[in-house]
Protein backbone atom coordinates (compact mmCIF):
# COMPACT_ATOMS: atom_id res chain seq x y z
CA UNK A 1 0.00 0.00 0.00
CA UNK A 2 2.62 2.06 1.00
CA UNK A 3 4.61 1.45 -1.61
CA UNK A 4 1.64 2.25 -4.26
CA UNK A 5 1.67 5.53 -2.74
CA UNK A 6 4.99 6.18 -3.27
CA UNK A 7 5.18 5.15 -7.05
CA UNK A 8 2.49 7.45 -7.36
CA UNK A 9 3.71 10.39 -5.77
CA UNK A 10 7.16 9.39 -7.57
CA UNK A 11 5.01 9.50 -10.59
CA UNK A 12 3.29 13.00 -10.00
CA UNK A 13 7.04 14.39 -9.31
CA UNK A 14 7.78 13.84 -13.45
CA UNK A 15 8.35 16.58 -15.62
CA UNK A 16 5.49 18.91 -15.79
CA UNK A 17 3.96 19.63 -19.48
CA UNK A 18 3.02 15.78 -20.31
CA UNK A 19 -0.03 16.89 -20.67
CA UNK A 20 -3.16 16.84 -18.07
CA UNK A 21 -4.47 13.51 -17.86
CA UNK A 22 -1.41 11.74 -16.15
CA UNK A 23 -0.94 14.03 -13.48
CA UNK A 24 -4.31 13.81 -12.91
CA UNK A 25 -4.73 10.04 -13.06
CA UNK A 26 -2.16 10.06 -10.30
CA UNK A 27 -4.06 12.59 -8.32
CA UNK A 28 -7.01 10.17 -8.54
CA UNK A 29 -5.36 7.37 -7.75
CA UNK A 30 -2.99 9.12 -4.61
CA UNK A 31 -6.20 9.78 -3.24
CA UNK A 32 -7.96 6.63 -3.55
CA UNK A 33 -5.09 5.15 -2.01
CA UNK A 34 -5.55 7.48 0.74
CA UNK A 35 -9.30 6.54 1.21
CA UNK A 36 -7.90 2.99 0.71
CA UNK A 37 -5.62 3.55 4.02
CA UNK A 38 -7.89 3.04 6.96
CA UNK A 39 -8.40 -0.12 5.89
CA UNK A 40 -4.88 -0.97 7.01
CA UNK A 41 -4.31 -1.18 10.60
CA UNK A 42 -1.96 1.35 13.05
CA UNK A 43 1.45 -0.90 12.03
CA UNK A 44 1.50 0.06 8.52
CA UNK A 45 0.52 3.80 8.92
CA UNK A 46 3.51 4.44 11.14
CA UNK A 47 5.20 2.38 8.73
CA UNK A 48 4.40 4.71 6.17
CA UNK A 49 5.26 7.74 8.42
CA UNK A 50 8.72 6.50 8.32
CA UNK A 51 8.75 6.15 4.53
CA UNK A 52 7.42 9.32 4.27
CA UNK A 53 10.34 10.72 6.39
CA UNK A 54 13.10 9.18 4.53
CA UNK A 55 11.20 10.63 1.15
CA UNK A 56 11.11 14.47 3.15
CA UNK A 57 14.42 14.19 3.92
CA UNK A 58 15.18 13.07 0.01
CA UNK A 59 13.42 16.26 -1.22
CA UNK A 60 15.33 18.27 1.50
CA UNK A 61 18.58 16.96 0.10
CA UNK A 62 17.61 17.24 -3.66
CA UNK A 63 16.93 20.61 -2.78
CA UNK A 64 13.17 20.83 -3.08
CA UNK A 65 10.29 21.14 -0.28
CA UNK A 66 8.27 19.21 2.11
CA UNK A 67 4.73 18.66 1.26
CA UNK A 68 3.71 21.25 3.93
CA UNK A 69 5.55 23.69 2.36
CA UNK A 70 2.93 24.16 -0.35
CA UNK A 71 0.23 25.55 1.85
CA UNK A 72 3.13 28.48 2.41
CA UNK A 73 3.47 29.34 -0.91
CA UNK A 74 2.38 32.38 -2.73
CA UNK A 75 -0.57 31.43 -4.68
CA UNK A 76 0.63 32.89 -7.94
CA UNK A 77 4.00 30.62 -7.57
CA UNK A 78 1.84 27.24 -6.89
CA UNK A 79 3.07 24.78 -9.14
CA UNK A 80 1.02 21.26 -10.32
CA UNK A 81 3.81 19.27 -7.66
CA UNK A 82 2.21 21.73 -4.79
CA UNK A 83 -0.89 20.66 -5.49
CA UNK A 84 -0.11 17.59 -5.47
CA UNK A 85 1.79 17.82 -2.14
CA UNK A 86 -1.54 19.63 -1.14
CA UNK A 87 -3.56 16.54 -1.66
CA UNK A 88 -0.91 14.70 0.00
CA UNK A 89 -0.88 16.56 3.18
CA UNK A 90 -4.65 16.60 2.76
CA UNK A 91 -5.17 13.06 2.44
CA UNK A 92 -2.72 12.11 4.99
CA UNK A 93 -4.59 14.85 7.81
CA UNK A 94 -7.93 13.35 6.91
CA UNK A 95 -6.66 9.63 7.03
CA UNK A 96 -5.57 10.63 10.63
CA UNK A 97 -9.14 11.84 11.71
CA UNK A 98 -10.67 8.66 9.83
CA UNK A 99 -8.50 6.16 11.31
CA UNK A 100 -9.78 7.43 15.06
CA UNK A 101 -12.32 4.69 16.14
CA UNK A 102 -15.39 6.34 15.98
CA UNK A 103 -17.16 4.85 13.24
CA UNK A 104 -19.75 7.45 11.80
CA UNK A 105 -16.44 9.64 11.47
CA UNK A 106 -15.11 7.98 8.86
CA UNK A 107 -17.89 7.56 6.68
CA UNK A 108 -18.00 11.64 6.89
CA UNK A 109 -14.08 12.44 6.13
CA UNK A 110 -14.42 9.66 3.07
CA UNK A 111 -17.40 11.93 2.12
CA UNK A 112 -15.32 14.91 2.57
CA UNK A 113 -12.26 13.30 1.04
CA UNK A 114 -14.09 13.35 -1.94
CA UNK A 115 -14.91 17.22 -1.93
CA UNK A 116 -11.36 17.89 -1.35
CA UNK A 117 -10.11 15.76 -4.13
CA UNK A 118 -12.58 17.58 -6.75
CA UNK A 119 -10.98 20.59 -5.51
CA UNK A 120 -7.44 19.61 -5.82
CA UNK A 121 -8.51 18.59 -9.55
CA UNK A 122 -10.29 22.18 -10.32
CA UNK A 123 -6.91 23.38 -8.63
CA UNK A 124 -4.68 20.87 -10.39
CA UNK A 125 -6.01 22.34 -14.13
CA UNK A 126 -5.87 26.14 -13.45
CA UNK A 127 -2.26 25.94 -11.98
CA UNK A 128 -1.38 23.60 -15.10
CA UNK A 129 -3.29 26.14 -16.98
CA UNK A 130 -1.54 29.16 -15.80
CA UNK A 131 1.69 27.53 -15.88
CA UNK A 132 1.45 27.06 -19.37
CA UNK A 133 0.02 30.26 -20.05
CA UNK A 134 3.47 31.92 -18.55
CA UNK A 135 5.69 29.49 -20.29
CA UNK A 136 4.64 30.44 -23.52
CA UNK A 137 4.32 34.18 -22.36
CA UNK A 138 7.78 33.52 -21.29
CA UNK A 139 8.77 32.21 -24.83
CA UNK A 140 6.94 34.89 -26.39
CA UNK A 141 9.43 37.23 -24.05
CA UNK A 142 12.25 35.66 -24.48
CA UNK A 143 12.16 35.94 -28.68
CA UNK A 144 10.56 39.58 -28.39
CA UNK A 145 14.10 40.20 -26.05
CA UNK A 146 16.22 38.94 -29.17
CA UNK A 147 14.10 41.04 -32.06
CA UNK A 148 14.42 43.60 -30.14
CA UNK A 149 18.54 43.38 -29.61
CA UNK A 150 18.95 42.41 -33.35
CA UNK A 151 16.34 45.59 -34.17
CA UNK A 152 18.64 47.72 -31.33
CA UNK A 153 22.10 46.36 -32.72
CA UNK A 154 20.97 47.55 -36.62
CA UNK A 155 19.53 50.68 -35.44
CA UNK A 156 23.10 51.56 -33.62
CA UNK A 157 24.68 50.72 -37.12
CA UNK A 158 22.80 53.19 -39.09
CA UNK A 159 22.61 55.52 -36.31
CA UNK A 160 26.75 55.12 -36.58
CA UNK A 161 26.78 56.40 -39.89
CA UNK A 162 24.56 59.33 -39.56
CA UNK A 163 26.55 59.89 -35.84
CA UNK A 164 30.01 59.82 -38.19
CA UNK A 165 28.45 63.48 -40.11
CA UNK A 166 28.39 65.03 -37.34
CA UNK A 167 25.67 68.35 -36.51
CA UNK A 168 27.02 70.93 -38.23
CA UNK A 169 28.56 68.28 -41.64
CA UNK A 170 26.79 68.38 -44.80
CA UNK A 171 25.91 65.71 -47.49
CA UNK A 172 27.46 66.66 -50.92
CA UNK A 173 25.65 65.77 -54.24
CA UNK A 174 28.86 64.68 -55.77
CA UNK A 175 26.68 64.72 -59.32
CA UNK A 176 25.58 68.52 -58.70
CA UNK A 177 27.93 70.39 -60.95
CA UNK A 178 27.41 73.62 -58.61
CA UNK A 179 28.23 71.95 -55.49
CA UNK A 180 30.87 73.72 -53.44
CA UNK A 181 34.28 71.82 -53.92
CA UNK A 182 37.02 74.60 -53.43
CA UNK A 183 38.16 75.70 -49.99
CA UNK A 184 37.52 79.20 -48.11
CA UNK A 185 42.23 78.96 -48.68
CA UNK A 186 41.55 78.47 -52.26
CA UNK A 187 39.10 81.44 -52.77
CA UNK A 188 41.37 83.76 -50.39
CA UNK A 189 43.92 83.19 -52.63
CA UNK A 190 42.71 84.07 -55.91
CA UNK A 191 41.33 87.09 -54.35
CA UNK A 192 44.67 88.06 -53.53
CA UNK A 193 45.70 87.40 -57.13
CA UNK A 194 43.02 88.83 -58.55
CA UNK A 195 43.24 92.49 -56.84
CA UNK A 196 47.06 91.82 -56.92
CA UNK A 197 46.53 91.74 -61.02
CA UNK A 198 43.83 94.61 -60.88
CA UNK A 199 46.36 96.97 -58.72
CA UNK A 200 48.92 96.62 -61.05
CA UNK A 201 46.50 96.62 -63.71
CA UNK A 202 45.90 100.41 -62.60
CA UNK A 203 49.30 100.95 -62.25
CA UNK A 204 49.41 100.67 -66.27
CA UNK A 205 46.71 102.55 -66.76
CA UNK A 206 47.75 105.16 -65.11
CA UNK A 207 51.27 105.17 -66.47
CA UNK A 208 49.64 104.61 -70.21
CA UNK A 209 47.60 108.11 -69.19
CA UNK A 210 51.03 109.71 -68.55
CA UNK A 211 52.52 109.05 -71.48
CA UNK A 212 48.92 109.59 -73.68
CA UNK A 213 48.55 112.79 -71.89
CA UNK A 214 52.26 114.32 -72.73
CA UNK A 215 53.11 114.71 -68.94
CA UNK A 216 56.52 113.06 -69.58
CA UNK A 217 58.88 115.37 -70.36
CA UNK A 218 61.40 114.14 -73.61
CA UNK A 219 64.57 115.97 -71.75
CA UNK A 220 64.17 113.91 -68.29
CA UNK A 221 63.41 110.93 -69.93
CA UNK A 222 65.15 110.75 -73.47
CA UNK A 223 64.06 108.07 -75.57
CA UNK A 224 66.48 105.77 -75.53
CA UNK A 225 67.16 102.11 -76.82
CA UNK A 226 65.51 99.68 -74.78
CA UNK A 227 68.51 98.16 -73.29
CA UNK A 228 68.90 101.04 -71.24
CA UNK A 229 65.22 100.01 -69.08
CA UNK A 230 67.25 98.51 -66.36
CA UNK A 231 68.92 101.75 -64.62
CA UNK A 232 64.51 102.93 -64.78
CA UNK A 233 63.10 99.56 -63.60
CA UNK A 234 65.77 100.17 -60.23
CA UNK A 235 64.56 102.73 -59.52
CA UNK A 236 60.54 102.27 -59.40
CA UNK A 237 59.56 101.02 -56.03
CA UNK A 238 58.60 97.25 -57.16
CA UNK A 239 60.54 94.33 -59.28
CA UNK A 240 56.56 93.91 -60.26
CA UNK A 241 56.40 97.54 -61.35
CA UNK A 242 59.13 97.74 -62.81
CA UNK A 243 58.80 94.87 -65.09
CA UNK A 244 55.13 96.68 -66.49
CA UNK A 245 57.11 100.18 -66.78
CA UNK A 246 59.72 98.27 -68.84
CA UNK A 247 57.06 96.68 -70.98
CA UNK A 248 55.17 100.37 -71.37
CA UNK A 249 57.99 101.94 -71.96
CA UNK A 250 58.61 99.52 -74.64
CA UNK A 251 56.07 99.62 -76.37
CA UNK A 252 55.93 103.43 -76.47
CA UNK A 253 60.25 103.22 -77.14
CA UNK A 254 58.91 101.12 -80.43
CA UNK A 255 55.97 103.81 -81.36
CA UNK A 256 57.94 107.00 -80.80
CA UNK A 257 60.27 106.54 -83.63
CA UNK A 258 58.27 106.12 -86.39
CA UNK B 1 63.07 111.36 -61.51
CA UNK B 2 59.69 110.12 -61.22
CA UNK B 3 56.60 111.90 -59.89
CA UNK B 4 53.59 110.29 -57.78
CA UNK B 5 50.21 110.54 -58.95
CA UNK B 6 49.25 111.10 -55.36
CA UNK B 7 50.38 112.93 -52.23
CA UNK B 8 48.70 110.42 -49.86
CA UNK B 9 47.00 106.64 -50.16
CA UNK B 10 44.54 105.91 -47.79
CA UNK B 11 43.13 102.62 -47.12
CA UNK B 12 38.78 102.48 -46.49
CA UNK B 13 36.85 99.53 -46.24
CA UNK B 14 33.03 98.85 -46.89
CA UNK B 15 31.57 96.70 -44.23
CA UNK B 16 27.43 95.47 -43.34
CA UNK B 17 25.13 93.15 -43.91
CA UNK B 18 24.55 91.58 -47.48
CA UNK B 19 22.30 93.54 -49.81
CA UNK B 20 22.46 97.15 -47.87
CA UNK B 21 23.94 98.93 -50.98
CA UNK B 22 27.57 98.68 -50.33
CA UNK B 23 29.04 97.50 -53.42
CA UNK B 24 26.36 100.13 -55.21
CA UNK B 25 27.75 102.87 -52.74
CA UNK B 26 31.35 102.72 -53.84
CA UNK B 27 30.70 102.19 -57.40
CA UNK B 28 28.47 105.32 -57.45
CA UNK B 29 31.51 107.30 -55.74
CA UNK B 30 34.21 105.60 -58.13
CA UNK B 31 32.30 105.03 -61.53
CA UNK B 32 29.40 107.96 -60.93
CA UNK B 33 26.96 105.16 -62.04
CA UNK B 34 24.20 103.00 -60.66
CA UNK B 35 23.04 99.31 -61.59
CA UNK B 36 19.70 97.93 -60.05
CA UNK B 37 21.27 94.59 -60.47
CA UNK B 38 22.02 92.47 -57.34
CA UNK B 39 25.11 90.71 -57.89
CA UNK B 40 26.14 89.15 -54.09
CA UNK B 41 30.35 90.53 -54.10
CA UNK B 42 32.77 87.57 -53.75
CA UNK B 43 34.69 87.47 -51.32
CA UNK B 44 36.59 91.20 -51.26
CA UNK B 45 37.06 93.50 -54.24
CA UNK B 46 38.92 97.36 -54.58
CA UNK B 47 38.20 99.73 -56.50
CA UNK B 48 40.41 103.18 -56.52
CA UNK B 49 39.75 107.02 -56.39
CA UNK B 50 41.51 109.98 -56.35
CA UNK B 51 40.59 112.95 -54.28
CA UNK B 52 42.10 116.60 -53.63
CA UNK B 53 42.05 117.70 -50.11
CA UNK B 54 43.60 120.66 -48.64
CA UNK B 55 45.57 120.68 -51.99
CA UNK B 56 46.46 117.08 -51.65
CA UNK B 57 46.04 114.09 -53.93
CA UNK B 58 44.88 111.83 -51.50
CA UNK B 59 44.26 108.08 -53.71
CA UNK B 60 41.65 106.35 -51.79
CA UNK B 61 42.27 102.62 -52.25
CA UNK B 62 38.28 101.26 -51.04
CA UNK B 63 38.04 97.97 -50.52
CA UNK B 64 34.70 96.27 -50.85
CA UNK B 65 33.69 93.34 -48.64
CA UNK B 66 31.18 90.70 -49.47
CA UNK B 67 28.25 90.70 -46.29
CA UNK B 68 27.64 87.45 -46.55
CA UNK B 69 28.65 85.43 -43.46
CA UNK B 70 30.59 82.13 -45.47
CA UNK B 71 33.05 84.91 -46.71
CA UNK B 72 33.48 86.36 -43.10
CA UNK B 73 37.03 84.82 -42.29
CA UNK B 74 38.50 86.16 -45.41
CA UNK B 75 36.90 89.69 -45.04
CA UNK B 76 37.73 89.93 -41.61
CA UNK B 77 41.35 89.69 -42.66
CA UNK B 78 41.35 93.24 -44.49
CA UNK B 79 40.39 95.12 -41.39
CA UNK B 80 43.81 95.49 -40.44
CA UNK B 81 44.92 98.08 -42.84
CA UNK B 82 41.82 99.66 -42.97
CA UNK B 83 42.59 103.77 -42.21
CA UNK B 84 38.54 104.04 -42.18
CA UNK B 85 35.74 101.92 -42.28
CA UNK B 86 32.23 102.51 -43.34
CA UNK B 87 29.61 100.11 -41.72
CA UNK B 88 26.88 100.47 -43.85
CA UNK B 89 22.96 99.60 -42.98
CA UNK B 90 19.64 99.86 -45.23
CA UNK B 91 17.01 101.92 -43.93
CA UNK B 92 14.35 99.36 -45.58
CA UNK B 93 15.77 96.69 -43.69
CA UNK B 94 15.42 96.43 -40.12
CA UNK B 95 17.66 93.82 -39.31
CA UNK B 96 20.95 95.11 -41.21
CA UNK B 97 20.02 98.05 -38.63
CA UNK B 98 20.10 95.76 -35.51
CA UNK B 99 23.26 94.14 -36.73
CA UNK B 100 25.52 97.51 -36.55
CA UNK B 101 26.42 96.22 -33.11
CA UNK B 102 27.42 93.15 -34.83
CA UNK B 103 30.12 94.82 -37.19
CA UNK B 104 31.12 97.18 -34.84
CA UNK B 105 32.40 94.12 -32.42
CA UNK B 106 34.19 93.21 -35.73
CA UNK B 107 35.91 96.31 -35.80
CA UNK B 108 37.07 96.37 -31.84
CA UNK B 109 38.20 92.72 -32.86
CA UNK B 110 39.99 93.29 -36.47
CA UNK B 111 40.61 96.45 -37.16
CA UNK B 112 43.10 98.80 -36.08
CA UNK B 113 42.45 100.94 -32.74
CA UNK B 114 42.70 104.13 -34.21
CA UNK B 115 40.45 103.44 -37.19
CA UNK B 116 38.04 106.18 -38.46
CA UNK B 117 34.87 104.85 -38.25
CA UNK B 118 31.43 106.03 -39.96
CA UNK B 119 27.88 104.95 -40.32
CA UNK B 120 25.92 104.89 -43.48
CA UNK B 121 22.07 104.24 -43.45
CA UNK B 122 21.89 103.97 -47.43
CA UNK B 123 18.83 103.55 -50.03
CA UNK B 124 17.51 106.93 -48.39
CA UNK B 125 15.50 107.43 -51.62
CA UNK B 126 12.92 104.32 -50.63
CA UNK B 127 11.02 106.97 -48.22
CA UNK B 128 8.35 104.62 -48.42
CA UNK B 129 9.70 101.71 -47.42
CA UNK B 130 11.88 103.00 -44.60
CA UNK B 131 11.38 100.70 -41.36
CA UNK B 132 14.63 103.13 -39.52
CA UNK B 133 13.72 106.65 -38.69
CA UNK B 134 16.96 108.63 -39.33
CA UNK B 135 16.72 109.46 -35.39
CA UNK B 136 17.89 105.78 -34.64
CA UNK B 137 20.84 106.08 -37.11
CA UNK B 138 21.60 109.34 -35.50
CA UNK B 139 21.46 107.76 -31.97
CA UNK B 140 23.79 104.97 -32.26
CA UNK B 141 26.49 106.91 -33.92
CA UNK B 142 26.10 108.96 -30.99
CA UNK B 143 26.49 106.67 -28.74
CA UNK B 144 29.35 105.53 -31.08
CA UNK B 145 31.07 108.38 -31.09
CA UNK B 146 31.08 108.22 -34.85
CA UNK B 147 29.80 110.30 -38.00
CA UNK B 148 26.53 109.24 -39.44
CA UNK B 149 24.91 109.64 -42.93
CA UNK B 150 22.22 108.81 -44.98
CA UNK B 151 23.01 108.19 -48.17
CA UNK B 152 21.29 107.04 -51.44
CA UNK B 153 23.48 105.19 -54.28
CA UNK B 154 20.72 105.25 -56.39
CA UNK B 155 19.82 108.92 -56.26
CA UNK B 156 23.25 109.98 -55.35
CA UNK B 157 22.53 111.11 -52.12
CA UNK B 158 25.68 111.95 -49.86
CA UNK B 159 27.61 109.16 -51.49
CA UNK B 160 30.64 111.75 -52.10
CA UNK B 161 30.37 113.64 -48.91
CA UNK B 162 30.66 111.08 -47.18
CA UNK B 163 33.66 109.44 -48.88
CA UNK B 164 35.24 112.60 -48.27
CA UNK B 165 34.25 113.79 -44.96
CA UNK B 166 35.83 110.10 -44.06
CA UNK B 167 38.99 111.01 -45.79
CA UNK B 168 39.01 114.45 -43.87
CA UNK B 169 38.97 113.00 -40.99
CA UNK B 170 41.69 110.56 -41.85
CA UNK B 171 43.77 113.27 -43.16
CA UNK B 172 43.34 115.71 -39.95
CA UNK B 173 45.23 112.96 -37.86
CA UNK B 174 47.60 111.91 -40.80
CA UNK B 175 51.26 113.44 -39.76
CA UNK B 176 51.97 115.76 -42.16
CA UNK B 177 55.43 115.10 -43.74
CA UNK B 178 57.23 117.98 -45.61
CA UNK B 179 57.65 118.04 -49.41
CA UNK B 180 59.81 115.62 -49.21
CA UNK B 181 56.87 113.29 -49.85
CA UNK B 182 58.36 111.64 -52.85
CA UNK B 183 58.72 108.50 -50.21
CA UNK B 184 55.58 108.60 -48.56
CA UNK B 185 55.55 106.04 -46.23
CA UNK B 186 51.96 104.45 -46.88
CA UNK B 187 52.66 101.30 -45.85
CA UNK B 188 53.08 102.17 -41.80
CA UNK B 189 49.90 103.90 -42.11
CA UNK B 190 47.47 100.88 -43.74
CA UNK B 191 49.98 97.99 -44.50
CA UNK B 192 48.86 98.57 -48.24
CA UNK B 193 50.09 96.06 -50.48
CA UNK B 194 53.78 97.48 -52.07
CA UNK B 195 52.00 98.68 -55.28
CA UNK B 196 53.04 102.59 -56.15
CA UNK B 197 52.66 104.57 -58.99
CA UNK B 198 55.03 106.26 -60.20
CA UNK B 199 55.19 108.17 -63.49
CA UNK B 200 57.36 110.11 -65.56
Amino acid sequence: MVQLRLAAWAEVQTPAGEGLLEPLVSLSLLCFYSLGIPLLGMQAEQHQEEEEEGEEEKEGSGGGCEPEGAFRKNPFQLTVEDVYDISYVLGRELHKISSEPRGEMAAKVAHLQFKVVSVLEMLEALVNESNLTVEALKMERDSLKREVEELRKQGSHSAAEEVSLGPNKMVVDLTDANRPRFTLQELREVLQERNHLKAQLMVVQEELQCYKSGLMSQKQHPIEPTHKEPAVGSASGSSTGSEEKTIVKRLFAFKRPR
Amino acid sequence: MAKKTYDLLFKLLLIGDSGVGKTCVLFRFSDDAFNTTFISTIGIDFKIKTVELQGKKIKLQIWDTAGQERFHTITTSYYRGAMGIMLVYDITNAKSFENISKWLRNIDEHANEDVERMLLGNKCDMEDKRVVPKAKGEQIAREHGIRFFETSAKANINIEKAFLTLAEDILRKTPVKEPNSENVDISSGGGVTGWKSKCC
